[in-house]
């Protein structure tokens, strides 16, 4: 079985399996102590995966074309494909079933209700935190900005300390630079360990650092720190492949060393679109302060998660005002900064 | 007679998706010769070069350089190897951002330790040479512009000045005026050959236009295929032979 076809019956065997899924919930309506028996509906499942394998491979060697067969199938094949209207393709009807569906099923596991946004006796509360909101508590206004200055130098502390970290890996994790076969392996390794890092949100780090250093400040900082190092080295990598060759051609050429060619022929190419990248991180590492803040990361977070606790929404008012304050002065100005470094 | 500063046997270079670009090729090039090579596109006329400096590793023979075998060096040797064999390339190669200056200097990194060349402590000897060589290919008063503010010609020139810093014992030239136009052309190649005149460097040069083979080389080899299919005074290439390098009905552009 070659490549395309693996893909396409994996693609068409989801499909199947989560469309067999949901009818079997339908038709059985199964109680909530069936639905957590993880083990036997994971059986269900593999068994409805093998069967969509088997159904998609034989629908598509029938001459009906699957959406998986329609997404995947090689340019040759599609320049023999004949054009029919979606409604009379096999795929067409797949995608419309698959949609309606997941509609259908994400509307139920939501719970959504127009009648809940509009009812009397809930939007009693609202429009008392509306209320709040739009009266802000002045009086909190000294505390909520040096909270602010906390909290923006929490940032710039976290993206400053990455920026030496996330250069030196950004090599390490360029392919055009790690081309020798041994030099691939620790590509391939170090790409691995940032992709993994990568998943995990900052606020699981200010949970984890919150636990290790104790909530606060140095807690959320370090929690910013680890996210910016892991996604400053994604991003600087990612420029530093699309840089020009010749360049570094003509430094190889003269019998420079491995880091003398990156210094004089890579750098120079890579630093301006380096320090965009880096001035939008701080700006994203505002922001993400005061949810890192929530979870114990010190800040104006911290201060808003006290007060949101409590329901004082005037004084949520006032730290939802700071918090929309700059980071639109920051968004604005680092935009223009940007700009400037083109 | 001297022994040829620069021998190849046999050489073999296969790519690793399995390109076959230089099927044993053997030559030998004598100290001084202004050395051309000709051949389509995709006959092996670059890979040739980047064997012979190191930037590709051959797959297989010999390449003598002054007696000993360079086609297996490693590591270290190869950076010193590059230092001996300087080379330009059909688009410069040179740093954009930096100045000329900074750009000519560069020739000198290969000798240089890498702490010492990153923090710019390059010496006042290379300071000094690298504005003679600025001068002799006549742009020394570039020297404080930035190279993408240069015209292709002069960012050749550059380029020649740079490869000049090595100190090189031979200079390899892949196509080194396919992106200029004629008149620039004639410019650059009369400083290569001053280059090959004067500094008694060895040039080794692929070419396209036979005009310019003919008015510049002091020996040809035609290559086809990876493989040679002439050796020989540029004078001596008569329409029979040009077919057979070129292909039959193939006809010949004159650049003037
Ligand atoms: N990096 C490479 N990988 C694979 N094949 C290559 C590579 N570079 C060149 N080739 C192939 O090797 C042959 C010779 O190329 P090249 O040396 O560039 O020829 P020329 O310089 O005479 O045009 C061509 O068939 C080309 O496609
Ligand atoms: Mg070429």
């Amino acid at each position: 079985m070659n490549l395309y076809a693996f893909k396409r019956n994996i693609f068409d065997s989801i499909m199947f399996a989560f469309l067999a899924s949901v009818a079997a919930v339908v038709i059985f309506q199964p109680d909530e102590y069936a639905m957590l028996e993880l083990g036997r509906n994971f059986q269900f499942f593999v068994a409805a995966l093998i069967i969509g394998v088997i159904l998609t491979t034989l629908l598509n060697r029938a001459g009906f074309k699957t959406l998986g067969e329609q997404i995947f199938e090689p340019p040759y094949k599609k320049a023999q494909a004949k054009d029919e209207s979606w409604w009379r393709t096999l795929h067409g009807w797949q995608l419309v079933i698959f949609l309606v569906v997941t509609l259908i099923v994400g509307f139920n596991v939501t719970g959504f209700s127009i009648y809940k946004l509009v009812d009397k006796d809930s939007f009693g509360p609202a429009m008392k935190l509306f209320a709040g909101i739009f009266d802000p508590n002045w009086d909190l206004l000294p505390r909520a900005v040096l909270k602010m200055i906390e909290t923006i130098f929490l940032a710039f502390l976290a993206t400053f300390l990455a920026i030496p970290i996330a250069f030196v890996l950004c090599f390490f994790a360029a392919k055009n630079i790690m081309r020798h076969p041994l030099a691939f392996i620790v590509y391939l390794c170090l790409r691995t360990v940032l992709n993994l890092a990568r998943s995990i949100e900052a606020f699981v780090w200010a949970i984890i650092f919150s636990v290790w250093v104790g909530i606060g400040p140095f807690a959320g900082m370090l929690a910013l720190f680890i996210h910016s190092i892991v996604s400053l080295a994604k991003q600087y990598s990612e420029i530093v492949e699309t840089v020009n060759d010749g360049p570094i051609e003509g430094i190889e050429s003269t019998g420079a060393g491995k880091v003398q060619t990156i210094w004089f022929a890579i750098v120079p190419q890579v630093l301006l679109p380096f320090i965009s990248f880096t001035v939008y991180r701080w700006d994203i590492n505002i922001r993400m302060a005061t949810i890192v803040g929530f979870v114990g990361g010190g800040g104006i977070g911290s201060l808003l998660q006290t007060y949101q606790g409590q329901a004082m929404w005037p004084e949520v008012g006032t730290i939802i005002f700071v918090i929309a304050f700059v980071v639109w002065f920051m968004d604005t100005t680092s935009a223009y900064l940007r700009e400037a470094l083109k | 007679m001297s022994q040829p500063i620069l021998q190849l046997k046999n050489l073999i270079k296969t790519y690793p998706n399995g390109t076959q670009a230089l099927k044993g090729v053997s030559f030998d090039v004598k100290k001084g010769e202004f050395l051309v090579i000709i051949g389509l596109s995709g006959s092996g006329k670059s890979t040739l070069l980047r064997c012979i400096n190191r930037l590709h590793d051959p797959t297989s023979g010999q390449i003598l350089f002054n007696g000993e075998d360079i086609a297996q060096a490693h590591g270290k040797e190869v950076l010193s190897i590059r230092t001996r064999i300087a080379m330009i390339f059909q688009h410069f190669n040179l740093i954009p951002r930096h100045t000329v200056i900074s750009n000519v200097l560069m020739g000198r990194l290969g000798n240089m330790g890498t702490l010492g060349s990153i923090f710019g402590f390059f010496s006042k000897t290379d300071k000094d040479n690298a504005l003679k060589y600025l001068n002799l290919v006549g742009i020394g008063e570039k020297a404080k512009m930035r190279a993408d503010n240069l015209s292709g010609g002069q960012q050749q020139r550059v380029a020649i000045a740079r490869a000049l810093t090595q100190n090189p014992e031979i200079l390899l030239a892949d196509e080194p005026v396919a992106s200029l136009d004629p008149a620039t052309c004639h410019t650059v190649m009369d400083y290569l050959q001053k280059v090959n005149r004067e500094l008694g460097i060895t040039i080794i040069a692929n070419l396209h236009f036979l005009s310019l083979v003919r008015q510049y080389a002091t020996r040809v080899i035609a290559l086809k295929g990876g493989e040679i299919v002439y050796e020989g005074d540029p004078k001596n290439i008569d329409d029979a032979w040009f077919e057979k390098i070129y292909g039959a009905g193939a006809k010949e552009v004159h650049i003037n």
